[in-house]
């Protein structure tokens, strides 16, 4: 496979600590785990203690890559499903809705909104919130072992 | 069966001359074991739980003798003291005292105010060179405490507040009883205007038979009063700090929490400062008389019914490891706390510049931050499990929750005055660590206080 990685969005992704490597790994492994909106595909995959995320276009053999980013909070339970969303889940054709997942962090358990596809129980976090409040929770929590 | 746990060193506390000491180990309680040749031996538990008392030690920050020192190399330890080049610690916060008048006159007071047979009121110009000293021998950010007596009975105390933000101390906290900021509310804007950070509020409960014990009137209206005033004002966050002492208020500290909480965002944190005893005493304080830290922090876990347990508390490693304890909450819709610490945490990754770590946190996290900064938000009264609302809410509604075992005659030791980051600043140009100028013999001598300001 072939990936195409503008340099703002590889800056972008290695100021979160993603590597390259992770980002294939994410693409490459994700076969039909993945979603999919008409345009473009989200993957995810647990790398060490996070979850990376890929959002990415496919042409043929070419994976342009539209950004990436992560989590380190554990995706545990969905807790609401909601209305359909324009995504499918790959796997199974299933139309993706709106909901909220439950995420766990050094014992703290709350929910965020997510995509959920409820029949195989995948979650997805959409970029902004990875970036926003989990981000900042995670922050929170670690700046107390600084 | 003791064992023994380290070997320091002390004062006596009838002649306050440099004796050694040693910690022991009885039935899991740590003693601190005094004898001086000429006057006995005294034994005083310091601790609950010798585990514990010894797993801190891996808190401890790394040694860091001040760059920037007015005593050289020193003989006598604790008595030449200034700082030195045997000290571990630098500052984080240093207190500047600028009276000793006070408008109360409570059976408890450390700084001994009122009646203690000296004066001392300086004027601005004395009050400058105290800050001159921090200014030269403390690295910015610098955090300054304006402490008494009660400084908030000089009708000057705006100006001074504005001299130190001019002369570069960029944080100023003061410390004070309430009494002049809730029944003067255009006192208390000048001196929000003049740039106060925080008030360091004396609290003792919220019930008027514990004041009427501590400071000998009912007060707990007028420390509502005054909360209120300074949430009206703005801009200025309040610690409040409360003086636990045993058959008093020692069974009260959960409900002193659940009030801090009730009082966010104007209040930001609790401080419990354990009795400790300076003065004249005629006949030995006991253990009974006495709370130390892990005993308060268990009381606190089973006063909030476990909301905030004795585990959330962690050393801050700024202080020596035994000095202090701190926990950090975000305080939820229903004014639950959400404990944000804990020592499953383990020890810090980094103490090498600890002080400096926690001079930024008491200038900027414990500032009050504006309701208004993230905008009207209706999410942010209710609470709906979710992260998003965990974030605005810890953005402004969060509580720590702290305490400070200080030292007396009876409990100090140099292995935790060497470490202090609480200096008292002095008019020949010193900073002396809280514990040390404050310590007094048992006939009521001093060991810096009056001769620091009965010059």
């Amino acid at each position: 496979m072939e990936f195409i990685i503008d340099a703002a969005v590889k800056e972008a992704y290695e100021a979160k600590g993603i590597k390259d490597e992770d980002i294939k790994a994410v693409v490459e492994g994700a076969g039909k785990d993945r979603i999919y909106n008409g345009s473009e595909f989200i993957a995810k995959k647990e790398i060490g203690d996070m979850t990376v995320y890929a959002r990415y276009k496919m042409e043929g053999d070419k994976a342009t890559i539209l950004s990436a980013y992560k989590h380190k909070m554990k995706i545990l339970d969905i807790v609401l499903v909601g209305d359909d969303t324009e995504w499918k889940y790959c796997a199974n054709g299933a139309v993706v809705k709106a909901g909220h997942t439950n995420l766990t962090y050094l014992g703290a358990t709350r929910s965020g909104p997510s995509l959920v596809e409820p029949e195989s129980g995948q979650s997805w976090f959409e970029e902004y919130l990875a970036n926003g409040a989990l981000a900042t929770a995670e922050v929170l929590f670690q700046q107390k072992r600084a | 069966m003791s064992e023994e746990i380290g070997p320091t060193d002390a004062v006596c506390p009838e002649c306050l001359k440099t004796i050694h000491a040693k910690k022991i180990v009885e039935n899991d309680d740590v003693y601190i074991v005094k004898t001086c040749p000429e006057h006995g031996t005294w034994k005083v538990k310091i601790w609950s739980g010798a585990e514990h008392y010894k797993y801190l030690y891996e808190f401890a920050a790394v040694p860091k003798t001040p760059t920037k020192r007015a005593v050289g190399d020193i003989k006598d330890c604790p008595h030449d003291c200034g700082l030195c080049n045997r000290h571990l610690q630098h500052s984080c916060v240093n207190v500047v005292e600028v009276t000793n008048h006070c408008n109360l006159n409570c059976p408890v007071c450390f700084a001994t105010a009122n009646g203690c047979g000296y004066d001392f009121h300086p004027d601005i110009e004395t009050i400058r060179g105290m800050f001159q000293t921090v200014v030269d021998f403390v690295d910015s950010p610098r955090c300054v405490q304006i402490s008494g007596g009660e400084p908030t009975i000089r009708d000057d105390l705006p100006e001074i507040v504005k001299m130190a933000k001019d002369m570069g101390i960029e944080h100023i906290e003061v410390n004070t009883n309430g009494v002049r900021i809730g029944n003067d509310i255009e006192y208390l804007r000048k001196l929000q205007q003049a740039g106060v950070d925080d008030f360091y509020f004396q609290f003792d409960g919220t019930d008027d038979a514990i004041y009427m014990k501590t400071r000998g009137r009912p007060m707990f209206d007028l420390k509502q009063q005054a909360i209120k005033n300074v949430a009206e004002v703005g801009g200025i966050g309040i610690t409040l700090v409360v003086t636990v002492v045993p058959g008093v208020n020692l069974d009260h500290v959960g409900e002193i929490i659940r009030f801090a909480a009730r009082n966010t965002p104007t209040v930001k944190g609790v401080h419990f400062q354990p009795i400790f005893h300076v003065g004249r005493y005629p006949v030995d304080p006991t253990d009974d008389n006495r709370v130390n830290l892990p005993q308060l922090a268990h009381e606190i876990e089973v006063q909030t019914k476990g909301m905030l347990k004795a585990d959330n508390f962690m050393p801050t490693s700024c202080s020596n490891v035994h000095c202090d304890m701190k926990s950090l909450s975000v305080v939820l819709p229903d004014y639950s706390l959400f404990p944000l610490t804990t020592m499953a945490l383990g020890p810090p990754a980094k103490t090498d510049d600890i002080a400096n770590k926690t001079r930024k946190e008491v200038s900027e996290f414990w500032r009050f931050i504006e309701v208004s900064m993230d905008g009207e938000d209706e999410t942010r009264d209710k609470d709906d499990h979710t992260w998003n609302t965990f974030i605005k809410r810890a953005k402004t509604h969060y509580l720590t929750v702290s305490a400070m075992a200080f030292q007396d005659v009876w409990t100090g030791e140099t292995e935790r005055w060497e470490r202090c980051c609480i200096h008292v600043v002095t008019l020949d140009r010193k900073l002396i660590p809280f514990c040390l100028f404050n310590t007094t013999a048992r006939d009521g001598t001093t060991l810096y206080r009056k001769k620091t300001f009965c010059q």
